[in-house]
């Protein structure tokens, strides 16, 4: 499937788009589809559930979005894009038809390299054989699905609508269309969780084959169910030893499956290139991570072109009214200061095994054999090497690597 | 408006002796509004009470005066002086000096809460000095006043009849006319010679920006002329005197003070040093040879090091308490430097709310961020040798082994306290080392307890566990009563082995185990995880009495970060990376500012 990525295969970054990161970062375009049919208890994504009728004028109107967009801020050589994304929300609950057209539009206005990595987002739930199917057929490469737990106590706290079978059945419907390319996303630190029931969740997603897995430390977001629980003192946020032995947990877990830890909160399967990375490492996210260049599409989605980030409108409705008047419809924006700037590039690089080349840490300012990188490197924090990079260890203290470098 | 009078027999210098919330500063307002004194433009609420601190606080701190002039029943006018007085246990000689420079003080007492002790303590002062005391029960409008228990009361204190006692509302003006003619007719005007060489007591000065320092005085003998040139008795300063006049209220100058009267001068120096409370000023031809008695060095009783948040600040610091001690004589301080916090100055107050007055000034009027370390007092450390060394620095003690004895400075206590509660604040009391000088009951409800204690152990949350004992009934006075030698060592707090300087303290040998125990166990609460386990431990010399570990974080890392989330995670990294630049450094550990305030207040809640 998508080979892990690296200098020599990217394309070249076209004149004119002169990007923070190199070519090598790739480029990529995301998608948000703020559907749901249910609103989670931790989620704190742009999300609304309901709006059945908004969903096709919505799926319309982020194709006009994206000539806006390419016209404004792409022109006049376009970058390959090396990667789509489309998240949520709930993505799959769009219509496949609506999907495809949506892709084969983006073909229409930009180049996709040959091997685009096309991802969706899916909630278990969502996922029958139709929709599979339809999937396969828009170009979809990759599906990410958001299992969270195999656990019902844990999947009934986080307010999910499906159980441990119906990832399973998702999963195998995905698999019969030809999706292999799998993520799985999982939660720990949950209400009702403790670490047999987190061991078994780990057990139950590798039993169903995934290539890629992600496992997220609950975090408590003010705009949440949980946050107000939190806040109204009703709920005790996750305690930081017990996410530490849950994340310790998994890195043992997943390690032994073979699975590499190539981000904080991600593995994947082989092999391993030179730059540490595993084959099936998500190329879109380490887009991000890598400080490459992105459009935004969408309710709220965020953009990051030509050192500049901005980010559309949350509401649905004042995102279709601002399309449809022939207006992006932003919300705001920011351009770095270098020294911030570069603060970020060193923070977001630090986050995969890949980390950062000693040139590229030296012109963030962090010089990768001083004595903060040495007293880090002594702490088992940084990997030995010229690299800048975290060890699996340094992966659970990346804030405190980060801001002492 | 501003009629001069100066005929000696029609003048009356009084002050008004009240506890806090007691009712002063109303009743000031009353006497204001049934007087002369000020336009309804220049009123405001509480006219007295000059800065906003001190409007804040609902406490006098700058004593002042004001010149009424009151048309009596007898047809004749009066001019009233009423002179201020600064209402807490810190300023008692202050309050000292102004009531010198009265003749009569009005004893006002809340007819709900009764006699406080500092009230007492302020009275004991009154009657001392002479003057005639005239009682007032005030909040008579009150619906829990109680005027007869608290007249019986004041009875049996004073000693006077029940016909002398005036119940008043200054809040309606109830009872304030008879006030003011009971001022005119029972308050004795001033006795001073009118021919005698000039001597005036100053009861006040304070600093202003353009007219440099202004002094309250009271001219005893003799008379000041504008233009002539001064003598201050005591600091030796000598100087033309620029400006003389009277509070009326605002200020009003004159040609001459005379015997009796009381106004303010403008000597024309630069600092309040100069001119200090207490000092006699003179004519500096023919001038008075001897001073008026009761001259008093301010002397400061708590010391305390502050520090900027911000090592940057420090010349910002410095040029603050240059302006500040302008209007603060009673401020010392001298610069010294920590381990921990950097540059600072070594500040020595005259107690704890004179400590938290300049405090709060420094941070507000400089819009300084600072720490303060814990208050302490000033020791005498006798070495081995036969040297005799001032220690107000605790971590400025000598070694235990080169120390032959300590001695600390006591006070003498004088606690107010109803009956029922007379068991706790004798066990608060015990527990601070007191010991029990006398007991009695002022009335059946009410005890006067005394107690000779050490001051470091009131300077700490004393009157807090006073107020708490007894629901808040309890008040409290106290007075320098010398040095005793005392059991004291000093405790160290070390973090990975190394001591802190700003947290070592100086303990009586019974209580250094729980300051040590509190103190280790504050600072695991208070500072953050590091990447390396901390121990924290409290020393006396080599021997550690406590220890708590500050385990290695294990965590910190933000679990998710893509393309929508960039913008927000770098904020938050980079408030975490300001925080740990805020941090100080102690060996390889990093304190918050924010740990070195709490630990260092001393009423941090602990256990929670």
């Amino acid at each position: 499937m998508s080979p892990a990525p690296s200098p020599a295969a990217a394309p070249a970054r076209p004149a004119g788009h002169p990007g923070p990161a190199g070519p090598e970062a790739g480029f990529g375009v995301y998608v948000h589809v703020p559907f749901c049919l249910t609103r989670c208890s931790y989620c704190d994504f742009v999300t609304y559930t309901g709006m059945e009728g908004l969903r096709r004028p919505y799926a319309a109107a982020l194709l006009l979005e994206a000539e806006l967009a390419v016209a404004e801020r792409l022109r006049p050589d376009p970058p390959v894009v090396t990667s789509v994304f489309v998240g949520g929300g709930t993505p799959t609950l769009l219509p496949p038809a609506d999907l495809a057209r949506l892709l084969d539009g983006l073909r229409g206005l930009l180049e996709l390299a040959p091997d685009a990595e096309i991802t969706v987002e899916a909630n278990p739930e969502t996922v029958d054989a139709p929709v599979a199917e339809g999937l396969a057929r828009a170009g979809v490469t990759r599906v990410s699905l958001g299992a969270q737990s195999f656990e019902p106590g844990v999947l009934a706290a986080l307010e999910r609508p499906h159980d441990a079978h119906r990832i399973a059945r998702a999963v195998g419907h995905l698999h019969a269309a030809g999706l292999r390319e799998l993520n799985l996303d999982l939660i720990y630190g949950c209400p009702g969780e403790d670490a047999g029931s987190w061991t078994r969740t780990l057990r139950a997603a590798l039993a169903l084959g995934p290539v890629h897995l992600s496992a997220y430390a609950l975090t408590i977001e003010r705009a949440t169910k949980f946050g107000r629980l939190v806040a109204a003192g009703r709920m005790r946020p996750p305690e930081d030893d017990v996410l530490a032995d849950r994340y310790e947990a998994a890195c043992a877990l997943l390690g032994g499956a073979g699975l590499h830890h190539y981000e904080v909160s991600n593995w994947a399967r082989g092999p391993v290139a030179a730059s540490g990375l595993p084959a099936h490492a998500s190329r879109h996210n380490l887009t991000y991570w890598r400080r490459g260049g992105y459009l935004g599409l969408g309710a709220g989605a965020h953009e990051f072109t030509g050192g500049e980030r901005r980010w559309n409108v949350a509401s649905v409705p004042e995102y279709l009214a601002a399309v449809r008047a022939g207006r992006r419809p932003t919300a705001g924006g920011e351009r770095l200061e270098p020294a911030a700037a570069a603060f970020e590039h060193l923070a977001l690089g630090l986050r995969t095994v890949e980390g950062l080349a000693p040139v590229r840490a030296r012109a963030l300012g962090v010089d990768p054999a001083g004595p903060a990188a040495a007293e880090l490197r002594a702490a088992g924090l940084l990997a030995p090497g010229p690299r800048l990079a975290l060890t699996e260890a340094g992966m659970l203290l990346h804030g405190e690597v980060v801001t002492r470098l | 408006m501003t009629r001069v009078i100066s005929d000696q027999s029609r003048l009356r210098n009084f002050s008004i002796i009240a506890h806090i919330d007691h009712g002063k500063s109303t009743l000031a307002d009353r006497l204001l509004d049934l007087t002369d004194a000020v336009s309804e433009r220049q009123m405001r609420a509480q006219y007295l009470d000059k800065m906003d601190l001190e409007r804040e606080r609902g406490i006098t701190i700058k004593a002042q005066s004001v010149r009424l002039a009151y048309t009596a029943r007898d047809g004749r006018e009066y001019a009233l002086n009423l002179i201020d007085t600064p209402g807490h246990v810190d300023f008692t000689y202050e309050v000292s000096r102004a009531l010198a420079a009265c003749e009569g003080a009005v004893l006002l007492v809340d007819a709900a809460q009764g006699i406080e002790a500092q009230t007492l303590a302020n009275l004991y002062l009154a009657i001392e000095a002479g003057l005639t005391v005239i009682p007032v029960v005030n909040k008579i409008d009150l619906p829990a006043a109680q005027p007869e228990r608290v007249a019986r009361e004041i009875e049996q204190v004073l000693g006077t009849r029940r016909e002398e006692l005036l119940l008043v509302s200054a809040k309606t003006g109830q009872g304030v006319p008879e006030l003011l003619e009971a001022l005119v007719e029972r308050v004795p005007p001033p006795a001073g010679d009118p021919d005698q060489p000039a001597r005036a007591l100053v009861f006040d000065s304070l600093y202003d920006v353009y007219r440099g320092v202004v002094a309250y005085v009271r001219v005893v003998d003799g008379s000041l002329r504008k233009g002539e040139k001064l003598r201050m008795m005591a600091s030796g300063t000598v100087s033309e005197l620029e400006e003389l006049g009277v509070f009326a209220p605002e200020a009003v100058a004159t040609e001459q003070l005379r015997a009796g009267e009381v106004g303010y001068l403008i000597p024309g120096v630069k600092d309040v040093r100069q001119v200090t409370v207490g000092d006699t000023v003179t004519s500096g031809a023919r001038g008075a040879t001897v001073a008026l008695p009761g001259y008093r060095e301010p002397r400061p009783m708590v010391y305390s090091g502050l520090y900027p948040v911000e090592g940057d600040d420090f010349p910002d610091l410095r040029d603050a308490l240059d302006r500040l001690r302008l209007n603060d004589a009673a401020l010392v301080y001298e610069p010294e430097s920590s381990a921990a916090l950097g540059f600072g100055f070594r500040c020595g107050f005259l107690g704890l709310l004179h400590m938290e007055i300049v405090r709060e000034r420094l941070e507000r009027e400089f819009d300084l961020s600072l720490i303060t370390t814990a208050p302490n007092v000033a020791y005498r450390v006798h070495l081995a040798g036969g040297e005799e060394r001032t220690v107000s620095n605790p971590s400025e003690m000598p070694p235990a082994n080169q120390v032959e004895r300590i001695e600390e400075p006591f006070v003498d206590a004088m606690i107010l306290a109803p009956a029922e509660y007379v068991g706790p604040v004798m066990e608060l009391c015990q527990s601070r080392r007191g010991a029990m000088a006398a007991m009695e009951y002022l009335s059946e409800e009410r005890v006067e307890l005394r107690y000779r204690l050490p001051l470091a152990e009131i300077i700490f949350d004393f009157f807090d566990q006073l107020k708490s004992r007894t629901r808040g009934y309890a008040s409290l006075d106290y007075e320098p009563a010398g040095y005793g030698p005392s059991k004291l060592v000093k405790v160290d707090i070390l973090l990975q082995g190394e001591p802190v300087d700003a947290f070592s303290a100086i303990v009586h040998t019974d209580k250094a185990y729980a300051y040590g125990r509190t103190m280790v166990a504050r600072l695991r609460r208070l500072i953050p995880r590091q990447l390396y386990e901390v121990p924290v431990q409290a020393a006396i010399g080599a021997r550690v009495i406590a220890r708590e570990t500050i385990t290695a974080k294990r965590k910190d890392v933000l679990a998710k970060c893509y393309g929508g989330d960039v913008t927000r995670k770098r904020k938050l990294l980079e408030r975490q990376k300001e925080g740990k630049r805020r941090m100080k450094q102690i060996g390889r550990v990093e304190v918050p500012q924010e740990a070195f305030v709490a630990a260092l207040r001393t009423d941090e809640a602990d256990g929670r």
